[in-house]
């Protein structure tokens, strides 16, 4: 069961990407939230996120005219949403129908972290612009995609070498290739290497 | 009393053995596990009112059960019926850790989570929230260093309530189609004692080991019905645990500041790898390591050999004179063999485990593995039979059970092959002993040179006929590290013990079957039937006294050639017979032991099938070189 204070976090989220998306100020009563939840709710989220500095109510005389609209902070705060859930939905769209996609990524974007999704975005909007190791010029590079099979795959996998990490290619050796990931140092095959598909790594 | 039943899992150099070493200490008994040399390692200890046993798994990443050791290890995980595991982690690349340990989670098995190189995090910068990662898991985390003992008394304190560690424990949630999979099949489990829940995702996994835990294997094929979205559905799984495991590794970590203290050493360090994994340096480097071994053993070897010879010979004489009966001398047989096993084999042997231990305890031999990939390629071998491979300098018997460290049975059979040319130390004995004392060192040089072309002929021979792929190079190269004394030698005796309980014993019963063949006097009733073959060779017809049965017992082929020839060896023989007999005497599988080992580990016809070949094999080419040189 879901506690009170993780829905309340759902809909704030779901506040701000609503909001975020329309991108002007809202009237209240257009403000239409992905999730459906008593109202009691919705003004209890409002009235958190007005504490906190990320939404500004306009008073009105008459309620039904009231507005809602995102501080600055609100909006970075709503971007880093709006981006996270369009990363999942691209990320499930692979896999189902849109309509399907959409709702799954609703029910998930909530609850899994932003650990997790940072993993997977990396993944899926990563994965058509890798290049292969073997051909990666640079010394340093995120790790996009890993095309082995099963076998391979999971063993690449449990030694740590996973789409998103970042890996250093040390040394170049006649028979493969020398690489570095978390302190981690291991020789690939050039079989294996040709399959892991690298991006090029952006400093922030 | 109590009884605890304790597994060790970890990956390789996560400090295992030195854990099992702190755990237990010097006193205990470290025994083989038999069956299997990949290796499970078990010792005893008893704390206050408990005996706890502890299992050593050999290092794997995960229990998936792909490779060989990930099937001993998964096979003790169920097999051994143990209480729990101490799963060892490595705090520097904590996820990777996590990853086998959600694994064994899934697999409910009650688990104590040990951290080790907490020092070295520190000295990145990195902090690890230890009581958080408990909160998160539902299980014991104890940062330990088996070197300094730090928190060693604490595991053993944890280890000792194993059994009380809460059932609720932390698992890892699929996406929901998975979910949903293995909902289903977990609803068509027969009963087992192992949970449901990890025999589904065995199953989703493709480990086909699983489908005998089904009612009804049909529901895999439903369960594959809703997974129309996933289809690398194990994938998946993989993907999905690591995130999970890199996702808590993160919730638990923190940055503290940039250590500065490791680049120096790290710099150094990959100078180092720059020259040992170089193009052409690598290669030499390797050569030369290998080269100075061989000196270092038959320096010391012939040393402590010269020692223990007199000393047997001075018991075996005095024995020897007291009785003239038959069975005195069929025991006199048996103690030459023995003696020959002992003064021989043992030093060299043992000599070689601890040197070849000594350079995996450093880190060089993953090192040399690279290097030795390149080459083992081309014989379609893979850079992990470099490890039987140059166990078979010491031994073959034990060297056959380490070509388990290979995946597949046929490069297990594929590099087994050519034990018949990787001289042991008998062999190299004879080249030394006899070829070298009688012919001169340069000709006992030219009986290496030709086993090594027999070899390559005979590798490239195998690799046209049957066609197998080898398994690509993927190997951790760990850092450099000072060895641990105390852990080579125990690694030195695990490896001798196949030598001293299984070589030995034989060596005794081969040597007294030659005498009870001599006394009845049948050994000469082979040279007559047998002589096409020395004539062949180019030798003496009483030769093949020495040849075939040195099958029995190869240290005693020097022996059995004085007595059919006489002491004056270089007169009976012109070199080139010396040289033909150094030969056929060491090309094919050596020695009934051998056989015997290759009975066990590939079945009665492979074995023996590979056996007579080979030394057809040598006898052919033997005579073929022997004629080649001649028109010279």
């Amino acid at each position: 069961m879901a506690k009170e204070s993780d829905i309340l976090k759902i809909v704030k989220e779901d506040i701000l990407e609503v909001v975020g998306r329309k991108n002007k100020r809202t009237p209240l009563k257009f403000m239409k939230l992905e999730v459906t939840v008593s109202h009691s709710f919705v003004s209890k989220a409002i009235k958190e996120l007005e504490e906190e500095g990320l939404v500004k109510v306009s008073s009105e005389k008459r309620p039904w005219k009231e507005y809602i609209q995102l501080t600055k902070e609100g909006q970075v705060r709503a971007n880093v949403i709006i981006k996270k859930h369009s990363v999942l939905e691209k990320y499930f769209k692979e896999r189902r129908s849109k309509e399907e996609a959409i709702e799954a990524t609703n029910i998930l974007e909530h609850y899994i972290s932003t650990e997790v999704i940072d993993t997977i975005k990396k993944l899926s909007t990563f994965k058509k612009k890798g290049i292969p190791l073997t051909e990666f010029k640079q010394e340093e590079g995120l790790i996009a995609n890993i095309n082995l099979n099963i076998g391979l795959f999971e063993r690449v996998i449990s030694m740590g070498i996973y789409p998103g990490e970042k890996i250093r290619i040390t040394d170049k050796i006649p028979n493969g290739i020398i690489i570095e990931i978390k302190n981690k140092k291991f020789a690939l095959d050039k079989d294996i290497a040709k399959e892991i598909k690298v991006l090029e790594y952006e400093k922030s | 009393m109590k009884n605890l039943k304790i597994l060790l899992i970890g990956q390789p150099n996560v400090g295992k053995s030195s854990l099992l070493n702190a755990l237990v200490g010097p006193r205990v008994t470290v025994s083989n596990y038999p069956g299997t040399t990949v290796e499970v390692t078990k010792a005893k200890k008893k704390i206050n009112n408990t005996e706890i046993e502890f299992v050593d798994t050999p290092g794997t990443y995960s229990i998936s059960d792909r490779s060989e050791e990930e099937k001993v290890t998964e096979r003790a995980l169920f097999e051994e019926e143990a209480d729990g595991a101490i799963i060892i982690a490595d705090a520097i690349s904590l996820e990777r850790s996590l990853y086998m340990t959600l694994q064994i989670l899934e697999a409910h098995v009650p688990t104590v989570l040990a951290l080790n190189f907490v020092e070295d995090t520190k000295k990145r910068g990195i902090e690890i929230d230890y009581e958080k990662l408990e909160k998160i898991l539902h299980i014991p985390v104890i940062p330990m260093n088996p070197l300094t003992k730090k928190g060693i008394d604490k595991l053993v304190d944890t280890v000792l309530k194993i059994k009380k560690i809460s059932k609720r424990i932390f698992t890892v949630k699929y996406d929901d189609d998975i979910e949903r999979a293995i909902n289903k099949i977990s609803s068509q489990i027969k009963k087992t004692s192992i949970p449901k829940r990890f025999i589904a995702l065995r199953v989703l996994e493709g480990d086909e080991d699983f489908h005998k835990y089904l009612k009804d294997e049909r529901v895999i094929g439903d369960a594959k019905e809703s997974l129309k979205d996933h289809p690398k559905v194990a994938e998946d799984i993989s993907i999905t645990r690591y995130g999970t495991a890199s996702f808590i590794a993160e919730k638990v970590t923190q940055i503290t500041s940039l250590g500065k203290e490791k680049i120096g050493k790290e710099k150094f360090e990959e100078k180092i790898d720059r020259v040992l994994l170089h193009k052409t340096w690598g290669p030499l480097t390797t050569g030369l390591f290998l080269f100075a071994i061989f000196g270092i053993l038959l320096y010391l070897g012939n040393l402590i050999q010269g020692v223990l010879m007199s000393s047997t010979e001075i018991l075996l004489s005095s024995f020897g004179a007291v009785e003239h009966s038959i069975i005195a001398m069929i025991l006199v047989q048996g103690l030459t063999g023995l003696a020959a096993g002992v003064s021989i084999a043992l030093p060299y042997v043992f000599l070689f485990y601890l040197l070849l231990g000594l350079l995996e305890d450093i880190g060089l031999l993953s090192r040399f593995i690279v290097n030795a990939e390149r080459f083992l390629k081309k014989l379609g071998l893979p850079g992990k039979s470099f490890i039987p491979l140059a166990l078979g300098l010491g031994c073959t018997a034990p060297a056959t059970r380490a070509t388990r460290v290979l995946s597949s049975k046929k490069e297990q059979f594929h590099t087994a092959s050519l034990f018949a040319f990787v001289p042991c130390s008998s062999r190299i004995a004879i080249i030394m002993g006899i070829v070298g004392f009688y012919g001169g060192i340069k000709l006992a040089f030219s009986v290496f040179a030709t086993l090594l072309v027999a070899g390559l002929i005979w590798a490239f021979g195998i690799k046209k006929v049957i066609h197998i792929k080898s398994e690509p190079l993927l190997l951790e190269l760990p850092p450099y590290r000072k060895p641990l004394v105390k852990n080579v030698l125990a690694k030195s005796w695990i490896r001798m013990k196949d030598f001293v309980y299984i070589v030995m014993p034989l060596l005794v019963i081969g040597g007294i079957a030659y005498g009870i063949l001599e006394i009845l006097g049948l050994t000469n009733i082979i040279v007559g039937p047998l002589s096409p073959i020395t004539a062949w060779l180019g030798l003496p017809a009483v030769t093949i006294i020495p040849l075939a049965f040195g099958f029995l017992q190869k240290d005693l082929t020097g022996a059995m050639l004085l007595s059919v020839l006489g002491s004056k060896i270089s007169l009976a023989l012109t070199p080139l017979q010396i040289y033909t007999f150094g030969i056929a005497s060491t090309i094919g599988i050596p020695c009934i032991i051998a056989l015997g080992m290759f009975i066990k580990e590939f079945g009665f016809k492979k074995a023996v099938a590979l056996t007579v070949s080979s030394i057809i094999y040598g006898l052919l080419f033997a005579g073929l070189v022997w004629r080649i040189v001649s028109i010279f």
